[in-house]
């Protein structure tokens, strides 16, 4: 029952090929990508002080106040810094020099904040979204004054503080538990080859006739076959996962549960394309690597794979690298199952029909002259 | 009845006939030769004997079973040697063996047993734990048999098990397949060596171009292109003796084509029939004359082979 699993998995352990592809280059990957390449590419950034130069040019009084009050609010949590300007020329000149983050002008009736913004584009974005929340709070006080002033005064004595419960994702994240996920994501996905192998290393290896003439059917020793990769993708995703935890310090998913729902994602996606792979081995007889490799490569550097800086709109996102590595972000870093089922689903489905199709060709080929 | 029994088999790859209207039977518990020069159809019969491929027309009966019917059933009974060392290079010896074994059904303590017994025959016991890739061309060979003989097969498939070995290998390897029809074992053997086949085949058949040329024992075989052999008689001659008149009187006895003699060899061309050596050995003796050596030639397969085909062997 066990003998073609016991031998595929001996195989895999001492074929060095294996070893370095499969196992040692995604385990060194994690750790260069995620330690050379974290300063640049950052997953998370500590924004810092934020100063910025502000004109007011509208005269409304009740903007004005608006505004003033804004500014004090903010300035009193110590991070942003506002200092009012009446040259926009020079502010903007300290804006591009880096020595503010932007300049924020008010404008007259009807109110608008144009924001010249500075080099730094995260400082940038907390502005541009603090900036959005004083428009749309102004809008709301503006609507209110209009239609009810006196449900103004009732306004101020909300304790603000005590709706907004800011909580954390748990673990603070760092471009190691980026590509962890993704090597793994990778090594999913280099499986394909190995699926090529199943049965083009027994016809390489000449031992393809002899299972054949066996009598073990068809149907059982090619699902033997496929049943003996699954210890080879446990592996190589158990020693990805474990190494760079312990060894690396990266972290996954924030419960046992959802790591171990991680994993499975990860196991059905690897047979599904582990399947996919096994059929192209039937098919063809020459060597894989030639096309696959190229192909892979270049949907891992599009999908996002080697940097999530990579992105094409349009492109991107239909790639299954990407929507595998995206599906493993939500269920990792926010615990989000819809996108992994999805994927599992899928997977299931790709599994079950490749090997159909596979039992198939096996069952219809001849012996190798 | 014959263990194997080919009838009219035919077998088509799109419009190339590469066996065509075969016809062969084997007998239990002999080594049968199978020649031909490469593309003769012997690679395809094989194939089909041993279920690696699909026949078009005719019969195979192997061990009262219809090869059609009852494929697994024959699956059981066969062990193939291929042409290629067919084992894998990360496994030991012993694991290859017992992984082979396994295929047929082989569990546990039987198991390895049966591996280190094939391995023990084929003289690998003591590199149970050595790799193929670690091996030579030798022991590689030994082992691709030991991988097609563990379960113990009634029916063993050898294509071409010699290819590439030095002699004592070769050698090691003739005595098995000799000491497996001992065993009861029923044995098809192909080769490119003639002198192999000559030596362990109880019979021959020789197929070209799909078709079977001739078949029957080697005796039989030859007889088909000369019914001459030749026999030297090396000769130690008394003193005075006249040779002349002891050739002349060789020469009047019947079924005598041919006398002559060159430093005390006597060759002599006489029809092959059954007692034709003794009878001549009886005139030597009767004229005093002592016989050193007696060697008799009669055509090799090879010789044979281009007489029946018209063209070599390779």
């Amino acid at each position: 029952m066990f003998s073609i699993i016991i031998k595929e998995t001996r195989e895999f352990i001492r074929e060095k090929t294996n070893l370095f592809f499969f196992l040692v280059f995604p385990v060194v990957l994690v750790f260069l990508l995620g330690t050379l390449l974290g300063s640049m590419d950052q997953a998370e950034e500590t924004v810092g002080e934020i100063k910025l130069q502000y004109i007011i040019e509208t005269e409304d009084p009740i903007q004005r106040m608006a505004i003033e009050k804004f500014i004090e609010t903010t300035e009193e949590e110590g991070k942003i810094f506002f200092e009012e300007s009446n040259n926009l020329s020079v502010a903007r000149g300290l804006a591009s020099k880096d020595d503010i983050t932007a300049v924020l002008v008010f404008t007259k009736d009807p109110l608008k904040i144009e924001i010249y913004e500075g080099r730094n584009h995260i400082k940038n974005r907390a502005v541009s979204a603090l900036m959005n929340s004083f428009i749309q709070m102004n809008q709301t006080v503006m609507t209110i004054m209009n239609v009810n002033p006196e449900q103004l005064m009732d306004l101020e004595h909300i304790p603000w503080e005590e709706n907004l419960i800011q909580k954390d994702l748990g673990v603070n994240r760092t471009m190691i538990d980026y590509y962890a996920i993704v090597m793994i994501a990778m090594i999913s996905f280099m499986s394909i080859i190995l699926g090529c192998y199943c049965f083009l290393g027994e016809r390489q290896s000449k031992t393809l006739n002899r299972l054949i003439i066996s009598p073990q059917s068809r149907v059982y020793l090619f699902l033997q076959k496929i049943l003996g990769m699954v210890p080879q993708v446990v592996l190589q995703i158990s020693i990805i996962m474990v190494i760079s935890v312990f060894a690396f310090n990266a972290n996954y998913a924030r419960t046992f549960k959802d790591n171990l729902y991680l994993f499975f994602m990860f196991l059905m996606v690897t047979m599904a394309l582990i399947s996919i792979g096994v059929v192209i081995g039937l098919v063809i007889k020459k060597n894989p690597m030639v096309v696959l490799f190229p192909f892979l490569w270049i949907m891992m550097f599009l999908g996002g794979t080697f940097s999530k800086e990579v992105h094409i709109k349009g492109l991107s996102e239909f790639l299954p690298t990407y929507q595998v590595q995206q599906g493993a972000f939500d269920l990792a870093i926010f615990g989000r199952y819809h996108r992994a089922n999805i994927i599992i689903l899928i997977s299931s489905i790709i599994l079950v029909l490749s090997i159909f199709i596979g039992v198939y060709l096996f069952r219809r080929k001849e012996g190798e002259q | 009845m014959a263990f194997v029994e080919i009838k009219n088999l035919t077998k088509y790859y799109g419009e190339l006939c590469a066996v065509d209207h075969l016809n062969i039977s084997v007998e239990e518990g002999e080594i049968f030769g199978l020649i031909g020069p490469n593309g003769a159809g012997k690679s395809t019969t094989l194939h089909v004997i041993t279920t690696l491929t699909d026949f078009d027309k005719g019969e195979v009966i192997i061990d009262g079973l219809d090869l059609r019917k009852d494929k697994v059933k024959i699956k059981q009974l066969i062990g193939m040697v291929p042409q290629d060392i067919a084992v894998y290079d990360h496994l030991t010896a012993l694991e290859n063996v017992k992984f082979f074994a396994s295929l047929y059904g082989l569990r546990g303590k039987e198991l390895t047993k049966a591996s280190k017994e094939a391995l023990d025959f084929v003289g690998l016991s003591d590199r149970l734990s050595l790799k193929p890739k670690h091996m030579s061309g030798g022991m590689k060979r030994r082992l691709n048999i030991a991988c097609g003989i563990a379960h113990g097969p009634k029916f063993i498939v050898m294509d071409e098990p010699t290819v590439g070995v030095d002699a004592q290998s070769r050698e090691h390897i003739l005595n098995s397949i000799q000491i497996l029809r001992e065993r009861g074992a029923t044995v098809i053997y192909t080769s490119h060596y003639m002198n192999e086949v000559e030596i362990i085949c109880n019979r021959i058949a020789i197929i070209d171009k799909g078709k079977l040329v001739a078949s029957g024992t080697k005796h039989q075989l030859v007889s088909l292109v000369t019914d001459v052999q030749s026999v030297y008689i090396h000769a130690k001659l008394p003193m005075g003796f006249l040779a002349e008149d002891f050739m002349k009187r060789l020469r009047n006895m019947p079924d005598v084509k041919a006398v002559s003699m060159k430093d005390y060899m006597f060759r002599i061309d006489i029809i092959m029939k059954e007692n034709g050596i003794s009878r001549i050995v009886e005139q030597f003796i009767q004229q005093g004359i002592s016989i050193i050596s007696i060697k008799s030639e009669e055509p090799d397969l090879d010789t044979m082979f281009l007489t029946l085909t018209g063209h070599d062997l390779r």
